[in-house]
């Protein structure tokens, strides 16, 4: 298994950069996400996601670092949280940390919002 | 637009406030970069309420390309038509965004704007939760979009419809954003 990385741009649309380490089981999400076809960009990301919590099954900590996101990506985001979820309940170790600016209510409300629907813990980390 | 000339001076008059931005044509993807990009510069000088009105441009933008009933002779070919009109005043930016519906849809619009409209913040949070749990393809996509836009804006959402004919009548939502 490989590690998934995608340089994060911001042109017509805005890439997210993606950074998930199959040694460290370190994985970041930031930037931008509002793509032409969200789905399609996310669909990678889900499948690493699975094939490491079902082949290497160590520790992940998923880093969300995103500054922006429209709503057909927030979806996209509900469901990794769904995936990491699903590793947990299964036994596996998962943290989650979702760095934000301090200032940015609406974020933090937005990380409240899915740590809800995801019922994972989610740490919050003001920059 | 019917025979007669078109008058760029009653265009002019019409808009008697401070307008950062007004533009009618089709929201295709370039000129929403665009406009975005000019968004976020012009509105530099205030990121918080920049940002807000940012994200409620590409909620409000993404639901004119894909679902106005005008510009689009087929399926995914062109984008929508839609009017945009971003104005500044004293305490607060308004932004107004329209396009044609058909009558058959509106009923539907409006509905879940009342329901967005009669919810507190909390509410709506977990309205956008229940939306957002959907399992893909139940997803009504454009309805998530404004439950965000009445979030972001922290103000009702203010909907009207102007009959244009039977078949089609023009939507327009305007909502606040506080400086």
């Amino acid at each position: 298994m490989e590690n998934l990385e995608i340089k994060g741009s911001r042109d017509v649309y805005f890439v997210p950069s993606v950074d998930f380490n199959v040694e460290t089981g370190s994985c970041v999400l930031g930037g931008e996400s509002y793509l032409e076809e969200t789905v399609k960009f996310y669909m990678p990301l889900y499948e690493w996601l699975k094939k490491f919590t079902s082949e290497v099954k160590k520790t992940i900590e998923f880093n969300f670092k995103l500054t922006y996101f429209n709503t057909s990506s927030s979806r996209c985001i509900l469901d990794i949280l769904n995936i990491l979820k699903d590793y947990e309940e299964n036994g596996g170790d998962v943290k989650v940390n979702w760095y934000y600016d301090s200032e940015d209510t609406d974020m933090e409300e937005e990380v409240e919002d899915y740590m809800i629907e995801s019922e994972l813990k989610i740490n919050l980390i003001p920059t | 637009m019917s025979g007669e000339k078109f008058s760029l001076y009653n265009y002019h008059k019409t808009f008697d406030k401070d307008i950062l931005i007004s533009f009618k044509g089709p929201f295709d993807k370039h000129i929403l970069a665009i406009i975005g990009n000019y968004i976020e510069v012009i509105l530099g000088r205030n990121p918080k309420a920049g940002k807000k009105i940012f994200k409620i441009f590409i909620e409000l933008a993404q639901n004119i390309a894909y679902y106005s009933a005008e510009g689009k002779s087929n399926f995914n070919t062109e984008s929508g038509i839609g009017t945009l009109v971003i104005g500044e005043f004293d305490n607060h930016y308004s932004f107004v965004a329209g396009n044609v519906v058909k009558a058959s849809d509106i009923v539907h619009i409006i509905e879940k704007s009342e329901i967005i409209n009669s919810l507190d913040r909390e509410g709506l949070r977990q309205y956008k939760r229940e939306q957002r749990n959907l399992p893909q393809g139940e997803r009504g996509s454009a309805h998530i979009g404004l439950i965000q836009v009445a979030l972001t804006a922290a103000s009702p959402l203010d909907i009207e419809v102007s009959p244009i004919n039977e078949e089609y009548s023009f939507f327009t939502i305007s909502v606040n954003v506080e400086k």
